[in-house]
C-alpha cells in the first residue's frame, strides 16, 4: 500500500536560513500522528511547506502525497487533492462572508473532481450540519470570515472548513491553543468524527490534553529542524513529565 | 503662438452671425450662450498639466488630433457591434426602463412608456427660447468661465436632451440616456443634458456613452441638474466604453431645501475618463451623495474631480470613492469640500480608498477641505493598499486559485460603495465587470 504521505530528507529555508534540516516522515491511511517540539523548532514551517507557502524554498528532499510529488503542485491544487491545513493563526478576511468563502472552496474542489456545484439549499443544509459538529452557531455564516472572531471561534471555524472540505490528510497546527476546556473537547470530537480508514491526521500540539481526546498512533518530536525522536502515545506523556531537555541532550550527543 | 486645432475647429463651427452678434440683434438665448462659450474657450485654450486642475490629466496624446464635429445626422448609420454590445449590456442591466438614445447625433427616444409628468425634450433653440425652466437652467450651473471643455461644449451647443420631472412625479422606471457614436475618423461630440426636477419629484437617471468604429471619439459632455425642494435624483454616470473613447464631462447639480442629489460615477471600462462633479447645497437640509467606483486596467485613466459646496446651514454630504487599479493604469481623485462661513451645522464626510492590483498602477489622491464655519462635522480619509498576501495564501490553501481570491477580495473592497447602487441590475453589472477583469468569472455562479 502506498503511504498517504511520504516525506524524505526534506530541507527548507527562508531567506537563506535553513529551518527544516532533513525531515523523514511516513503517514499511512487511518493513522493519527502527533508532532510536538519546542517553540521555534520548525513545526509550523513543516505545515506551511506542506501547504505550499511560497515564502519557503525547498532545497532538498521530496514529499509524496498519494504517490504524487507534492512540491510540484500549487497550494490550491494540493487542497483540491485533499490536503488541508488548519492554521495556527487563521487570517481575517473582511468583507468575504464565511458562507461565501466556504461555498467557493467546496465548489472548486467539486469542480476538480468533475462534480457539479451543490444546489444552494443542499449546500446550506450541509453547512449547518457540519457547523453542528463543532457546535458553531449558524450566524457565523453571514459574518466576515474570521473578522472579530475570538481565538477559539477561529479554531472552530478551521475545523468547520475541514469538515466541509473532507480532506484526505489534515494537518492541524496548534488547533488546541486558545481553546477553553469545553471547546477543546468539542473540537476534538469534531476531528474524531471525521476520521476514517482512508484518511489521516497530523496534529501539531504542545499539550498532552489534546492527545487525550485525539489519540495518536505515533508521536514525533521535532527539534531544530529534525525529527529527533518518534514513539507511540506514551512518548507524549513522557514529554509532559520530563520536558524537552533530555531529548536535546540525546540529539546533541548523536549529532 | 499658433492656434490649437481644437480651438480652430470651434471657431470654424460657430457661425459668423453668432460670433459677431451683439445684444441688439435678433439672436436668442442659445446663440448668446454659444458666443460666451466660444469666447471663454478661446480665452482659456487647452489646459496643460501646469494647470492645477489638470495636473495629472494628460490630454496631449489625443487632444491635437484632427477632429471633425458630428452633432448632426450622419448619412452613414452603421450602428456597429461594439457600441451595441456595451450599450445593450447597460440597457439589459436596467431591465424595463425609458430609453433615450443619441445615435450618431440623432435622438431616438422611445417615449411610449414615459409616464405623465415626465417630459423628455430635445434641446432646440425653440425650446430654449420658449421654455422658461429650460432657459433658466441652461448655462446656469456649468462652469463656462473656468472649465475649458464646458466652454467648448457650450460653444458647440446644438443638440441635447432635457429631462424634466414635474412636481411630485415619482418615475418608477429608470431613465437611460445612451450616447452611441460610430467613428471611422477622429470625431468630437458634445452632448448636453439638462435635468430639471420639480418639487418632490424622484427618478433614477443613467447616462452612458458607447463608441465604435475604431477611430478616436472625444466626448465632451455637460450635464446641469436643478433639484427643487424635496426632490430626489439619483444620477449614474457610466463609463463602459471601448478603447477609442476619450471622455471629459462636467456635471453640476443645484440642490434645494430637503432635496437630495446622489451621483454614482461608475468607471468600469474606457481608456480615458475625466469626470468633474460639482454639487451645490444651496438651501438648508439639502443633501449630496457622491459615490464612485473606478475599475481600471492596462493604461486606462480615470480622474474624478469633485466639489461639494455647502452654501447654507444644516446640509449634509457624503462622499465615497473606491478605485481598483491594475496594469499600468492611473486613478486620480481630487475632492474639494467648501463650507461657507454661514453654513453652520454642516456635516460633510469624504473618503477615497484605493486597491492597487499591480505595482505599476498609480494613484493620485488629494482631499481639499476649505472650512470657514466653526460648528461643523467634517472628515476625510484616504487609504491605499494592495491585496494581502497572507489572505491570498489562506484562500489558496482552501483550493481557491489566486485570480478568484483576488476577485473575492476586490469584491469585498468594493462592496461598501456598490451597496449604495440602488438599481440592482447596475450593481450586478459592476460586480460582473470586476469578475471579468480579474479573470474569475466562476465566482458569478
Ligand atoms: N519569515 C521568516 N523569516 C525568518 N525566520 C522565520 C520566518 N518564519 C519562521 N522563521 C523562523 O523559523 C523557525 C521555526 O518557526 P516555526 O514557526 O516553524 O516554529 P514552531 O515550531 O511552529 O514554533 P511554535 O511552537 O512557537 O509555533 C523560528 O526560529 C522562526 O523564527
Ligand atoms: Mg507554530
Amino acid at each position: 500500500m502506498t503511504p498517504l504521505l511520504q516525506i524524505t530528507n526534506l530541507h527548507a529555508s527562508i531567506e537563506d536560513r535553513e529551518i527544516l534540516k532533513g525531515i523523514d516522515l511516513t503517514v499511512n491511511a487511518g493513522e493519527v500522528h502527533a508532532i510536538m517540539g519546542p517553540n521555534g523548532s520548525g513545526k509550523s514551517t513543516l505545515a506551511s511547506v506542506l501547504a505550499g507557502r511560497e515564502d519557503y524554498s525547498v532545497t532538498e528532499g521530496s514529499v509524496l502525497f498519494n504517490g504524487k510529488e507534492l512540491m510540484e503542485l500549487s497550494p490550491e491544487e494540493r487542497s483540491r487533492e485533499g490536503l488541508f491545513l488548519a492554521f495556527q493563526y487563521p487570517v481575517e478576511i473582511p468583507g468575504v462572508s464565511t458562507a461565501n468563502f466556504v461555498k467557493t472552496a467546496v465548489n472548486e474542489s467539486r469542480k476538480h473532481r468533475g462534480q457539479e456545484p451543490l444546489e444552494p439549499a443542499a449546500f446550506l443544509a450541509l453547512m449547518r450540519e457540519r457547523m453542528a459538529l463543532v457546535e458553531m452557531d449558524p450566524s457565523f455564516l453571514q459574518r466576515s470570515l474570521n473578522e472579530g472572531f475570538s481565538g477559539g471561534e477561529k479554531k472552530r471555524n478551521e475545523i468547520f472548513q475541514m469538515a466541509m472540505l473532507d480532506p484526505v490528510l489534515a494537518v492541524l497546527d496548534e488547533t488546541d491553543s486558545g481553546l477553553d476546556i469545553d471547546a477543546l473537547r468539542i473540537v476534538a470530537s469534531g476531528v474524531n468524527a471525521l476520521r476514517r480508514a482512508d484518511n489521516a491526521t497530523i496534529v501539531i500540539t504542545h499539550y498532552q490534553r489534546l492527545l487525550d481526546h485525539i489519540v495518536p498512533d505515533y508521536v514525533h518530536v521535532l527539534w531544530n529542524g529534525r525529527i529527533v525522536k518518534s514513539g507511540d502515545k506514551s512518548l507524549a506523556l513522557e514529554l509532559e513529565q520530563r520536558g524537552y531537555d533530555w531529548l536535546k541532550q540525546e540529539a546533541a550527543v548523536e549529532a | 503662438m499658433s492656434t490649437h486645432p481644437l480651438v480652430e475647429l470651434a471657431q470654424r463651427l460657430v457661425p459668423a452671425h453668432v460670433v459677431s452678434g451683439d445684444v441688439e440683434s435678433s439672436d436668442g438665448r442659445l446663440d448668446a450662450l454659444r458666443r460666451e462659450g466660444l469666447r471663454e474657450f478661446v480665452r482659456m485654450g487647452i489646459p496643460t498639466t501646469r494647470h492645477e486642475e489638470w495636473k495629472y490629466t494628460n490630454l496631449f496624446p489625443f487632444i491635437g488630433l484632427d477632429y471633425s464635429y458630428a452633432p448632426v445626422r450622419w448619412s452613414e448609420r452603421a450602428a456597429s457591434t461594439d457600441a451595441r454590445t456595451s450599450m445593450t449590456e447597460v440597457a439589459s442591466a436596467l431591465g424595463q426602463h425609458i430609453s433615450i438614445r443619441i445615435v450618431d447625433g440623432v435622438v431616438e427616444a422611445n417615449l411610449t412608456n414615459v409616464p405623465d409628468g415626465v417630459d423628455i425634450l430635445e434641446l432646440t433653440s425653440d425650446i430654449v427660447e420658449n421654455d422658461k425652466d429650460v432657459a433658466r437652467t441652461l448655462g446656469s450651473g456649468a462652469p463656462i468661465g473656468s472649465h475649458p471643455f464646458v466652454a467648448l461644449n457650450t460653444a458647440l451647443l446644438e443638440s441635447g436632451i432635457v429631462i424634466r420631472l414635474r412636481k411630485g412625479v415619482q418615475c418608477e422606471l429608470p431613465i437611460h440616456l445612451s450616447v452611441e457614436t460610430t467613428a471611422n475618423a477622429s470625431t468630437l461630440i458634445a452632448p448636453r443634458l439638462l435635468i430639471i426636477a420639480e418639487e418632490g419629484a424622484e427618478a433614477d437617471i443613467i447616462h452612458s456613452s458607447h463608441t465604435s468604429g475604431g477611430a478616436t471619439v472625444l466626448d465632451v459632455t455637460v450635464v446641469e441638474a436643478s433639484i427643487a425642494a424635496t426632490a430626489h435624483i439619483r444620477y449614474y454616470k457610466i463609463a463602459d466604453d471601448s478603447d477609442a473613447s476619450r471622455s471629459i464631462s462636467s456635471v453640476t447639480a443645484d440642490v434645494h431645501r430637503d432635496a437630495t442629489f446622489t451621483s454614482h460615477a461608475l468607471s468600469i471600462g474606457g481608456r480615458f475618463v475625466r469626470n468633474d462633479l460639482a454639487i451645490r447645497l444651496c438651501e438648508p437640509s439639502s443633501q449630496g451623495f457622491l459615490y464612485g467606483v473606478s475599475l481600471l486596467a492596462q493604461s486606462e485613466y480615470t480622474d474624478n474631480h469633485t466639489v461639494v459646496d455647502h452654501m447654507v446651514p444644516h446640509c449634509h454630504s457624503e462622499e465615497l470613492y473606491k478605485g481598483i487599479y491594475d496594469g499600468s493604469s492611473t486613478g486620480v481623485f481630487n475632492g474639494k469640500i467648501y463650507v461657507r462661513p454661514q453654513a453652520q451645522k454642516t456635516t460633510a464626510y469624504q473618503s477615497n480608498h484605493t486597491l492597487l492590483l499591480s505595482s505599476k498602477a498609480q494613484v493620485q489622491a488629494k482631499p481639499q477641505l476649505e472650512i470657514w464655519a466653526d460648528d461643523v462635522k467634517c472628515s476625510h480619509g484616504a487609504t491605499m493598499g494592495q491585496v494581502d498576501d497572507e489572505a491570498i495564501f489562506y484562500f489558496r490553501s482552501r483550493g481557491i486559485d489566486e485570480a478568484t481570491a483576488k476577485a473575492l477580495l476586490t469584491y469585498a473592497f468594493v462592496s461598501e460603495v456598490a451597496e449604495k447602487i440602488s438599481l440592482e441590475g447596475l450593481r450586478e453589472l459592476v460586480m460582473r465587470r470586476i469578475a471579468r477583469r480579474l479573470s474569475a468569472e466562476s465566482i458569478l455562479a
